[in-house]
């Protein structure tokens, strides 16, 4: 086109740069202009050939000259080649719907002449258009559309070969049989009328009129019929024989012979073009049924008398199977005893071509057998979607299962005598089993077998014994009946009559043996029943693993699944690594460490009732247990020998190991609540060590005392203290004993002071409470280590760094404090394990952690947040100050050192030390003896204050220390709860006990 | 009237998809399936007349010992060429009918008792 004329220039084309795909594009869309521009050409040529005089002729056609009543015919003709022709050359320029659209007017005006040849050449061109329109679909309905236009194809190319005048002629030789057959009434003698039908017969037969030869010949059959003897019977059983492709009800084993000696004796049928197509829609054999039973009744008729008696037992079986349903029942029943007569004369292990009853079809998925084996390929997940064709692999010398379907929609008991799988690739064992299907019923029965060598298996069917005889049927043959079933084509589903439920196409997976693999057999030291725990209970299961296959274990890897997966705490898979490879009959045994889960709050509510009458209840539901997943797999040198592709991994198996635990309401919490309780101490001549308790508790307890003693046995001179108790109500609803441990870990305080750093996590474990069935204890926790100055430092930093240095009176904001507030708490309630322990073997936790922070959220402050001011009384004798007296002989000389007399004034002094936390105003105030001295006290100081005292009569007394801080910050106020910020503080320090000797 | 009629619709894959007598003659069990015997056999006839015309309507195309065969297969012994095109002509519109329906499959046996009926009176009207 570039050539044409001097205008080239106008004739270029100037894409603008652009990637690939535009390129493309363009181009693309200019090679379109082009074939459209082509074919406008050609089309014009072909148009104007016709005006020209041009006959588009093949040698075929006849070449006789075109009589003057033929002229317009011709034109007719001619006009449907050239559309051909415009739709070959609308297909070449990739039109394919124009293409189809001159097809379709060719195909209609060349069969309106009978023009067969360029019809033929027509409906192969629409074909070709139809497949190019749909590229890239591939489904069996466009297979089938293909193959049956292809089948008409190919018969009209038969028939544009033959004579021209064939048909002119044939309609003369019908009219000639016709006549000859009128003709037949009036023969008396029923053996020429009997020759005289032959005769038509056979010429139908040449002429290809197989259904006219099939009707004469069925004449025949019965006219030998009616002579009653046996050599007559044989004739109109072998004349019949013949007339069954016609009706389509062939025995399989003479469509087998036709297939292999199709160019023999029966090639006058074979060549005449007739033959029907093998589409699926022609397999459905329910066409003229009628006519199709009365054949085959009368071919088991003349078997019958004939003696031929599998011949008759392929005509009953042929007319039992496939028109049950237009049968009584009691024509079946004559039928079945058919069967069996005919069987008794026949050798034992006769085999017959065509199955009669019952109806077989594979199940391969539906509910596949448990203990069949799962196998899986790792990495087969994301590759093998493109192929639909279910994959399944069987392995050598490990037996498999098939389910199958029978089903006998027939009104008599069915005693199927054996039936095995039947494979043809031979690589298969497989074992029969008997089976009896009463009248109207279906059965799913299991088929198994071992794969005796590695390669593809095909199954095409099941080996059936039944009736005497041996008969394969194939599961297509069942499932093209389905298929036409459900297209209304085929009278009755066999398996729906029977009240079976209808199946989902199921695919016949492809199945391929490979070589043997291991196989994991799973086992619960000490049973495999129910684990039975308690809430929170922690237990170790042992799993004991053998390889019960032939093949070491190579890999394996070991993964959770299931719900309650957070219920086992660990397993260890390295044990079984270690145990790599695991050779045939080795065993493994590895750990799995389990924590019963709570049982749920509607359970737990139930539970607690029944628990009153002393019954547990049980909560293994299915399915709330998790499961181990064992994957694992042989050696990697096996599968390079399969013929498998280099990219496939060799299969893997998986091995689920049910964990069942079944877990039993333990023990279960009641409540907690905070409780306090303060410790008077005794003024002595030495003050208490006041840093000591609130600030570095931990000294104490790792240096002078263990911290049992330090509980129960108080020195009484050292200090009071606000002791804080959590206290857990826990009851035992169950009928064994538990004992509860409770343990506090001390980690941060050591973070805090730095010069006990080593002490890590040190753990406190308290006395151990025991609680009896049926009954519930309160557990005490002491709070006390819990109000360690936390938020002196870590929230002074923080505070300062944030304000910078103006932080010291800066309110907190609100939001921050809260969030470090609930983290203590959280990191508090971390510490706190409550442990139990119930028999030798099970222990656990409980799992109390939202009940303490509940308990605790509201009196949080007290808790946490050390008090504003500590007070310390002291005795001053003789103006002189003891304090750094020794501790032992100060403990030692408690008595009389820690006693004041009566009747003197006695100098005493009170030690108020503030938290940093807190600064501001102080105006302490000593209750009824002192009041209102204001005071500040500096940072990081001490206050003394000295006054005396004078008693007046000996006994008990006790000394309190208050204080009202005026000036307070934010965190002051919210520990005192109150909001305004003019109202001050109350303070209050611990009571001190003053014992006054003397006599009154 | 005619004594004898047997009406077949035969489906595209030769499968007859719907049946009937409606002849007045009393109804023998054999003669129904000699009927249908001489229908089948007349489908090869038919088959190649359909080659050399665009008509629907083929007149009488076969005969056995009296009985003759008319398209759509239509057996009958009667000479009444116009009823049984009038007939026809009915009974397609009717099975065009059934064909619309959108839950009849194309090639699958007519079990429309409605059909059945239809037929049947058209016959009586006709044949």
């Amino acid at each position: 086109m570039l050539e044409e004329g001097s205008k080239k220039g106008g004739n270029l084309r100037l894409f603008p740069p652009a990637d690939r795909p535009t390129l493309e594009f363009h181009l693309n869309t200019m090679m379109q202009e082009i074939a459209a521009a082509l074919l406008m050409e050609f089309e014009k040529w072909v148009l104007q050939a016709e005006s020209s005089g041009t006959i588009l002729k093949t040698p075929l056609d006849s070449q006789a000259s075109l009589s003057s009543e033929e002229v317009i015919k011709a034109k007719k003709r001619r006009l449907g080649r050239a559309q051909k022709t415009i739709g070959d050359y609308c297909l070449l320029a990739g039109s394919p719907v124009d293409a189809n659209a001159h097809y379709s007017t060719a195909l209609e005006l060349s069969r309106l002449t009978g023009d067969y040849f360029w019809y033929a050449g027509a409906l192969e061109g629409s074909v070709c258009a139809l497949l190019i329109d749909r590229m890239g679909q591939k489904d069996s309905a466009l297979e089938e559309e293909v193959r049956y236009r292809y089948n008409s194809v190919i018969v009209n190319y038969k028939k544009s070969q033959d004579n021209a005048q064939r048909r002119e002629l044939a309609k003369e030789v019908v009219e000639l049989l016709t006549t000859a057959a009128d003709g037949a009434k009036s023969l008396i003698d029923a053996s020429d009328r009997l020759i005289l039908y032959i005769e038509i017969a056979r010429l139908y037969g040449s002429l290809g009129y197989h259904r006219k030869a099939a009707f004469f010949s069925r004449q025949v059959a019965q006219l030998y019929l009616q002579q009653e003897n046996r050599l007559a019977a044989i004739s109109a059983m072998q004349v019949l024989a013949m007339t069954t492709k016609a009706y389509h009800v062939q025995s399989r084993s003479s469509i087998s012979d036709n297939s292999l000696h199709s160019n023999g004796i029966v090639s006058n049928h074979a060549d005449s073009g007739k033959t029907n197509h093998q589409s699926a829609v022609s397999l459905f054999e329910s066409q003229w049924s009628t006519l199709q039973m009365v054949v085959l009744r009368e071919i088991l008729l003349s078997a019958v008398r004939a003696g031929d008696p599998l011949t008759a037992w392929s005509a009953a079986a042929r007319l039992l199977r496939s028109y049950y349903p237009l049968i009584t029942p009691a024509g079946q029943n004559g039928l079945a005893n058919a069967l069996s007569n005919s069987a008794d004369r026949l050798p034992p292990g006769t085999r017959c071509a065509d199955p009669a009853l019952p109806f077989v079809r594979e199940d391969w998925w539906a509910g596949a057998a448990p203990s069949g084996p799962f196998i899986y390929t790792p990495f087969s997940k994301g590759e093998s979607n493109n192929t639909k064709k279910h994959e399944l692999i069987w392995i050598v010398g490990e037996p498999v299962e098939v389910l199958v379907e029978l089903a006998n929609p027939c009104g008599f008991d069915l005693r199927v005598d054996s039936i095995y799988l039947s494979v043809h690739s031979g690589n298969f064992d497989a074992f029969p089993v008997s089976v009896s299907l009463v009248p109207n019923s279906s059965k799913v029965i299991t088929l198994s077998g071992i794969p005796t060598s590695v390669g593809p298996v095909s199954i095409p069917g099941c080996i059936v014994h039944c009736f005497g005889v041996i008969t394969e049927h194939l599961f297509k043959e069942v499932d093209n009946l389905l298929l036409g079933a459900s297209q209304g084509l085929v009278l009755s589903d066999p398996f729906r009559c029977c009240g079976s439920p209808k199946l989902k196409n199921v695919s016949v997976p492809n199945i391929s043996v490979v070589p043997p693999l291991p196989l994991l057999v799973s086992h619960v030291v000490g049973g495999d029943g129910a684990i039975i725990l308690y809430e929170g209970e922690i237990r170790d299961v042992w799993i004991r693993l053998a390889n019960a296959g032939t093949v070491p274990i190579e890999q394996a890897h070991i993964s959770l699944s299931g719900k309650n997966q957070d219920s086992v705490i660990s397993y260890s898979s390295e044990t079984l690594k270690s145990c790599l490879p695991l050779r045939p009959g080795a065993e493994v045994t590895f750990p799995v460490t389990l924590r019963a889960w709570q049982v749920g709050l509607v359970d737990a509510d139930a539970g607690a009732g029944k628990t009153v009458s002393g019954n547990n209840t049980r909560h293994s539901k299915d399915g709330s247990s998790p499961s181990l997943l064992i994957h694992y797999a042989g050696p990697m040198k096996t599968s390079e020998e399969t013929p498998t592709n280099g990219s496939t991994v060799p299969p893997g198996r998986r091995l689920v190991v049910p964990l069942q635990i079944c877990v039993l309401q333990g023990l279960s919490f009641v409540k907690a609540q905070l409780l306090s309780m303060e410790f008077p101490a005794h003024v002595g001549e030495s003050l208490p060590k006041l840093d000591d308790v609130n600030n570095k508790s931990t000294d104490e307890h790792v240096n002078s005392e263990t911290k049992m003693d330090r509980l129960v046995k108080i020195d009484p001179f050292r200090g009071s203290w606000g002791l804080r108790f959590l206290e857990l109500e826990l009851s035992n609803p169950t009928d064994v004993v538990f004992e509860i441990n409770v343990s506090v870990k001390l980690e941060n305080s050591s973070s805090e002071n730095n010069h006990f750093s080593d002490q890590g996590a040190t753990e406190y474990v308290y006395p151990k409470t025991r609680i009896d069935r049926d009954c519930s204890a309160r557990v005490l926790v002491p709070l006390e280590h819990f109000k360690l100055p936390v938020l002196d430092d870590s929230f002074f930093m923080k505070d300062t760094q944030l304000d910078g240095n103006g932080g010291r009176n800066a309110s907190f904001s609100e939001k921050n404090t809260k969030a470090e507030l609930n983290a203590c708490i959280k990191n508090l309630i971390s510490r706190i394990k409550v442990r139990w322990q119930s028999g030798r073997n099970s222990s656990g936790e409980l799992n109390i952690k939202e009940a303490i922070q509940a308990a605790l959220q509201t009196s949080v402050m007290d808790i946490l947040l050390p008090d504003p001011l500590t007070f310390g009384f002291r005795l001053v004798r003789d103006g002189s100050e003891s304090t750094t007296t020794d501790p032992d002989k100060e403990s030692a000389s408690a008595a009389s050192k820690g006693s004041v007399i009566a009747h003197e004034m006695t100098a005493m002094e009170v030690l108020m030390v503030p938290k940093r936390l807190f600064y501001g105003r102080v105006t302490p105030s000593l209750s009824s003896v002192l009041s209102d001295i204001a005071m500040e006290i500096p940072p990081l100081q001490q206050i003394r204050h000295s006054f005396c005292l004078h008693f007046l009569v000996p006994g008990e007394y006790t000394l309190l220390a208050a204080a009202v801080i005026d000036d307070a910050n934010d965190i002051l106020r919210a520990r005192a709860k109150t909001t305004s910020a003019s109202e001050p503080i109350f303070c209050r320090g611990p009571p001190y006990h003053v014992r006054v000797l003397g006599t009154a | 009237m005619a004594t004898t009629a047997c009406f077949i619709i035969v489906s595209r894959n030769d499968i007859p998809i719907y049946e009937a007598e409606v002849g007045v003659a009393a109804k023998r069990e054999d003669a129904a399936q000699l009927h249908q015997f001489i229908l089948h056999a007349a489908l090869d006839i038919v088959q190649d007349l359909a080659w050399t015309t665009s008509a629907m309507y083929l007149k009488s195309v076969d005969r056995f010992n009296e009985l003759m065969v008319s398209v759509l297969m239509l057996l009958h012994d009667s000479r009444n060429d116009d009823g049984i095109k009038s007939f026809f002509q009915e009974v397609h519109e009717l099975y065009i009918k059934t064909l619309l329906n959108p839950l009849y499959l194309p090639g699958s046996r007519i079990t429309s008792s409605h059909f059945d009926t239809k037929v049947r009176a058209l016959a009586r009207k006709y044949l």
